[in-house]
C-alpha cells in the first residue's frame, strides 16, 4: 500500500496544513508588545494596527517565505537527486543576494525597500538567463548541467558578494551583513499580495506534477520512459523553483536551512512521495519560519533576533540528530 | 504487416572534442519489429546496444536515419503516448530510492493513469506483474534495501505494469539468480505471445537461443547478423563474434547447447 492510498500521507498534509493556518492565526498575537484583546476587537489604536499592519502582514510573509523555501528545496533535490540541494544551489537565491547587497551598497536602499527588491530581482534575473543559456547549449538539458551551471554561478556570486563587501562604508557593511543573514519585516499588504499570488502559483504548478518529480527520482532515462518530457519538465522546474526562491530572498534576504531540513524531516518521519513531500513542506516550512519569527520577536525583546538567525540555530543540530537516527 | 517498430539507417556518434575526432558508435542499423517479435539484441561490450535501445526508446535523437512507431515518427509521439505504446527498462536507474516497490511498479502507469489515485485498473495491473516478476512478497519494502536482483525484478514488473505493445529491456536478467532469468525470460516469451513484441539486451547465449524467436547481432557499428532463432541455433559462424572460445553442441532435434573452452 503506498503511502498516498494508505491515508498517512493524507494524515499529514491535513495536519501540516492546519499548522501553516494555525499559525497564521495565533502567531500575530506574539511580539514584544502584548496585545489587548478588547482593544483589538474594537480596532482601536495602537493594538489594531500593529496587529494588522505590523505582525500579520509579516507573519504572512513567514508563512509563504517559509513555504516557497522548504517546496523549492525538495522540489530541488529531487531534480538534482542530490539530498543536499536547497533552494540555493542552482544560483538564483545567490544572485538575488549579489542584486540586493549591490542596492545596499549604493545606497538604494535609503528611501524604501524597493531599491533593494529590484536589485536582487535583476540579479536574480540574471543568473536564471545565464544558467538556463548555458544548461541548453547542449541539445538538451539535464540535471548535471543545470546543478554544474548553478554552482559556478553561485561561487561566482558569492566572490562578488564579498568584493561589493570589502568596497562599502561601514554603515553599508552592517546593513548588508544584517541583511545577509535574512529575517522578516513588516511589509506593505500590495506587494505582499504579489508575492503571496506568485507563490501560491508557483506552488500549484509545481506541486501539481508531483507524480512527474516522483518519477524523476529513479533518473532521467526512468522518467523519460515513464511517459514524461524530461527536458520540458526540468526547465519547468529550474524556473518554477527558481521564481518561489528569488522572490522569496528578495524579501527576506538569504534564510538558510528551511529549504534543506523541512523536505528531509518529511521523507525521514513520513514517505519519499513527492505527492505527500512537496505539500507537507510547503506548509511546514512556511509554520516554521514563521514560529522562528514570532520566537526571535518575544526571546530578547524589545531586541529582536533575526529570523534566519534562529532557523539556523535550530535546524543545524535538528538535521544532525535527524540524520543520526536514520542511519 | 506494418511493423510495430522500423528503424533505417539509424547513426549516433560521440561529439567531437577539442583535440579529439567524434567516435561513431552505430551507423545503418536498420530493421522491423513485428507483433509476436521476441528478439534477442547482443554484441561485445561497446558494440552499441544500449545506444540502439535508446534510440528506439526515443531517450537519444538519432543523428541519421529514424524510427517509426506503428508508422509515424517517433518524434511526432508525446511523451505519454509514446509510453503507452513503448517501455523501456534503463541498463541502470538510480537505486538508492526510499520509494517502495509497490509505489515504483505503479510508476508504470504513470502514462495511463488520469489522477492522482490509481485507479481500479492501475491497481490491478500493477498487483498482476508484480506477481508475474515474484516481487509481491516485498511490495512494502523500499527499493533501496532490496538486493539487485530483487530490485531488477521491480522494474522489470514497473514496465509490465506499463502494458506497452513493445517491451525494451536493457539486460533485463543481469544480478537475477538462475531460476529468476529462465522465469523472466519465459514471462516474456509468453507476454510476446500473446500479443506485442520485447528486444532484450543479453550476454547469455543459451537464454537466448533458447527463449527468444530472433537473434540480432551487433558488430563493428552495425547490425552483423539478424537471423530468427532456429538458423542460429543451427549455425556456428555467429558465435566467432562473441568468443574464440564457443563452442556449439547439439543436444536435440532442432535445440543446440553453446559449451565454453
Amino acid at each position: 500500500m503506498s503511502s498516498y492510498e494508505s491515508h498517512r500521507g493524507l494524515r499529514w498534509i491535513a495536519g501540516t496544513a492546519a499548522l501553516f493556518v494555525g499559525a497564521g492565526l495565533l502567531l500575530p498575537f506574539a511580539g514584544p508588545a502584548p496585545l489587548d484583546l478588547s482593544r483589538v476587537w474594537s480596532r482601536a489604536a495602537p493594538d489594531w494596527p500593529i496587529l494588522i499592519h505590523l505582525r500579520l502582514s509579516r507573519t504572512l510573509l513567514g508563512l509563504f517565505g517559509g513555504g516557497a523555501l522548504g517546496l523549492a528545496g525538495s522540489l530541488f533535490q529531487t531534480m538534482l537527486r542530490d539530498t543536499l540541494a536547497t533552494p540555493y544551489t542552482l544560483g538564483v537565491s545567490t544572485g538575488a543576494s549579489l542584486g540586493a547587497v549591490v542596492a545596499i551598497a549604493l545606497n538604494w536602499h535609503a528611501g524604501s525597500v524597493w531599491g533593494v527588491w529590484a536589485g536582487a530581482l535583476a540579479g536574480a534575473a540574471l543568473v536564471l538567463l545565464v544558467v538556463s543559456g548555458a544548461a541548453s547549449w547542449r541539445r538538451e538539458a539535464s540535471a548535471v548541467t543545470l546543478l554544474l551551471a548553478g554552482v559556478a554561478m553561485n561561487s561566482v556570486c558569492s566572490a562578488l558578494i564579498l568584493l561589493v563587501l570589502g568596497l562599502s562604508g561601514v554603515s553599508q557593511t552592517f546593513s548588508i551583513a544584517r541583511w545577509l543573514i535574512g529575517s522578516l519585516d513588516a511589509i506593505a499588504y500590495v506587494p505582499l499580495a504579489a508575492f503571496m499570488a506568485i507563490v501560491s502559483g508557483c506552488a500549484v504548478m509545481i506541486v501539481g506534477r508531483a507524480r512527474e518529480w516522483n518519477l524523476l527520482s529513479l533518473g532521467e532515462a526512468w522518467a523519460g520512459t515513464r511517459g514524461t518530457d524530461v527536458p520540458r519538465l526540468l526547465r519547468f522546474g529550474y524556473l518554477g523553483g527558481s521564481v518561489m526562491a528569488a522572490l522569496t530572498v528578495a524579501v527576506t534576504g538569504p534564510i538558510g536551512f528551511i529549504g534543506l531540513m523541512v523536505p528531509h524531516l518529511i521523507r525521514v518521519r513520513v514517505t519519499a512521495d513527492d505527492r505527500v513531500v512537496m505539500p507537507c513542506a510547503f506548509f511546514l516550512g512556511g509554520a516554521l519560519l514563521a514560529s522562528c519569527d514570532a520566537l526571535g520577536r518575544v526571546l530578547l525583546a524589545p531586541a529582536e533576533i533575526p529570523a534566519g538567525a534562529i532557523t539556523a540555530c535550530v535546524g543545524g543540530p535538528y538535521l544532525v540528530w535527524l540524520v543520526r537516527q536514520r542511519t | 504487416m506494418t511493423p510495430i517498430l522500423s528503424a533505417r539507417g539509424l547513426a549516433w556518434r560521440v561529439a567531437a572534442r577539442r583535440g579529439t575526432p567524434g567516435t561513431t558508435i552505430v551507423e545503418g542499423v536498420s530493421f522491423d519489429l513485428h507483433a509476436g517479435e521476441f528478439v534477442a539484441l547482443m554484441g561485445r561490450n561497446g558494440a552499441g546496444k544500449s545506444t540502439v535501445m535508446d534510440l528506439l526508446a526515443g531517450l537519444r535523437r538519432p543523428h541519421e536515419g529514424a524510427v517509426r512507431l506503428d508508422g509515424r515518427s517517433l518524434q511526432d509521439w508525446t511523451a505519454p503516448a509514446r509510453a503507452r505504446r513503448i517501455a523501456h527498462l534503463p541498463q541502470a536507474v538510480r537505486g538508492a530510492s526510499p520509494m517502495t516497490a509497490a509505489e515504483i511498479v505503479m510508476m508504470g502507469r504513470y502514462a495511463h493513469a488520469g489522477g492522482w489515485r490509481p485507479s481500479v485498473a492501475d491497481r490491478a495491473a500493477v498487483a498482476h506483474a508484480m506477481h508475474e516478476c515474484g516481487c509481491a512478497r516485498y511490495r512494502d519494502r523500499p527499493l533501496l534495501t532490496l538486493s539487485g536482483g530483487e530490485r531488477q525484478r521491480v522494474l522489470l514488473a514497473a514496465c509490465i505494469a506499463q502494458e506497452p505493445a513493445v517491451l525494451l529491456l536493457d539486460e533485463p536478467s543481469t544480478f537475477l539468480d538462475v531460476d529468476q532469468q529462465l522465469q523472466t525470460f519465459a514471462l516474456l516469451r509468453d507476454t510476446v505471445a500473446r500479443g506485442g513484441a520485447c528486444i532484450a539486451v543479453t550476454h547469455d547465449i543459451n537464454l537466448a537461443l533458447t527463449f527468444c524467436s530472433r537473434v540480432i547481432v551487433l558488430a563493428e557499428r552495425s547490425i552483423a547478423r539478424d537471423m530468427d532463432a532456429r538458423t542460429a541455433a543451427a549455425d556456428d559462424g555467429w558465435l566467432g563474434a562473441f568468443s574464440p572460445r564457443l563452442r556449439r553442441i547439439a543436444v536435440s532435434e532442432g535445440q543446440s547447447w553453446v559449451a565454453y573452452r
